[in-house]
């Protein structure tokens, strides 16, 4: 220990740039936020999407059913149906076969395909402009998956989306 | 500081009477709670955010008719998902069933079609057993296919027709599948 430096005591660094770019980052981080929806939370399950190459067309916010199928954790499928779209979401719950306790939640479970049936159609009839989405975990069996299709088929929603995620952000 | 400085003497001088506080140089603010704030919220926001967002693959099914569409069988490209996943291909004028990797799909639709033109109609009969990721990764690699198909047609002045369907499994198809699929 030869050449001893003083201890600088009272040392003082400008803290300004590094809270202006911590301001910008919770900036653009707070905008960029999307946060679970209502539907989400209310639900046991969680899916993971199949993967497919990467494609310009997203999942729109709005103006969309969703078809769940998920498995929770002990192993069950479940079905849900969530309509995204805040005018239209109770008049459709208002279908045949939907638990009246659920008419108010953001989804409703759907327990066969005569309640799926009724829901499709009903959703049809109050705003016709509605996509519907097939949002199911990529476990399920693809039986499931074409109940669904049949579904859709026989209350004329021919045209629908499957939702994926992009082979690149897969996680 | 110096700008202050001047200012500060001159309104001194115009309002004579005044209070005025004298103005505070070198003023210090101690930043470190804000900054600890802005850091708590900076790392919250950064993990409740979801990078990975969800993308869409239409699909379109035919609608719901009971007369059934006479087609030519030289026509037909059937792909079949047996119940081990494994993906199978036959054509209408070679009706036995092929083995094929899902990886080389994309190849074989383009050729298959390119044989054929715009004639050639797809379909895929999945059996039920079959998992949802199989059917996703067949149709995605169907999808690369059919851009590369626009592609070469734009090349040639034609315009491409898509036709493809997915048709439910026949008992029959099983016991064939179940045959070749070992």
């Amino acid at each position: 220990m030869g050449a001893h430096k003083p201890k600088r005591i009272g040392f003082k660094l400008d803290m300004t740039p590094l809270v202006d770019v911590a301001f910008l980052l919770l900036t653009f981080f707070m905008f960029t936020a999307k946060f679970k929806s209502e539907a989400e939370s209310e639900q046991k399950f969680q899916i993971k999407r199949p993967v497919a190459s990467p494609d310009t067309a997203k999942l729109p916010e709005r103006g969309i059913a969703l078809v769940k199928i998920g498995i929770d954790e002990k192993g069950d499928t479940l079905t849900y149906f969530a309509v995204i779209s805040e005018k239209d979401r109770k008049a459709i719950y208002t279908a045949q076969g939907v638990d009246p306790a659920e008419a108010n939640n953001a989804q409703v479970t759907v327990r066969d395909t005569v309640t799926l049936a009724n829901l499709v159609l009903q959703t049809r009839r109050t705003n016709p402009k509605i996509k519907f989405m097939i949002d199911a975990d990529k476990r399920v069996r693809y039986g499931r998956i074409e109940q669904v299709m049949n579904t859709f088929r026989s209350q004329g929603a021919t045209l629908f989306n499957f939702v994926t995620v992009n082979r690149s952000q897969q996680g | 500081m110096a700008g202050a400085d001047l200012g500060e003497s001159s309104s001194k001088k115009k309002k004579g009477g005044g209070v005025k506080k004298p103005k505070r140089i070198g003023f210090k603010l101690d930043m470190t709670p804000l900054v600890d704030v802005a850091f708590l919220l900076l790392t919250f926001f950064m993990f409740a955010t979801t990078m990975a967002q969800p993308q869409i693959m239409e699909m379109q099914v035919p609608p719901d008719i009971t007369t059934p569409v006479e087609v030519a069988q030289s026509d037909l490209f059937t792909l079949y998902v047996s119940n081990k996943e494994h993906l199978f291909y036959n054509t209408g004028i070679d009706p036995i069933m092929r083995k094929i990797d899902i990886k080389d799909l994309q190849a074989l639709a383009v050729q298959k079609n390119a044989e054929r033109e715009n004639d050639l109609i797809t379909s895929l009969k999945v059996d039920p057993a079959a998992s949802y990721a199989t059917v996703v990764d067949i149709l995605d690699e169907l999808n690369l296919a059919e851009g590369e198909l626009v592609d070469s047609y734009k090349e040639k002045n034609l315009k491409r027709e898509r036709r493809f369907a997915i048709t439910p499994i026949t008992e029959e198809d099983k016991a064939e599948l179940a045959k070749v699929d070992i």
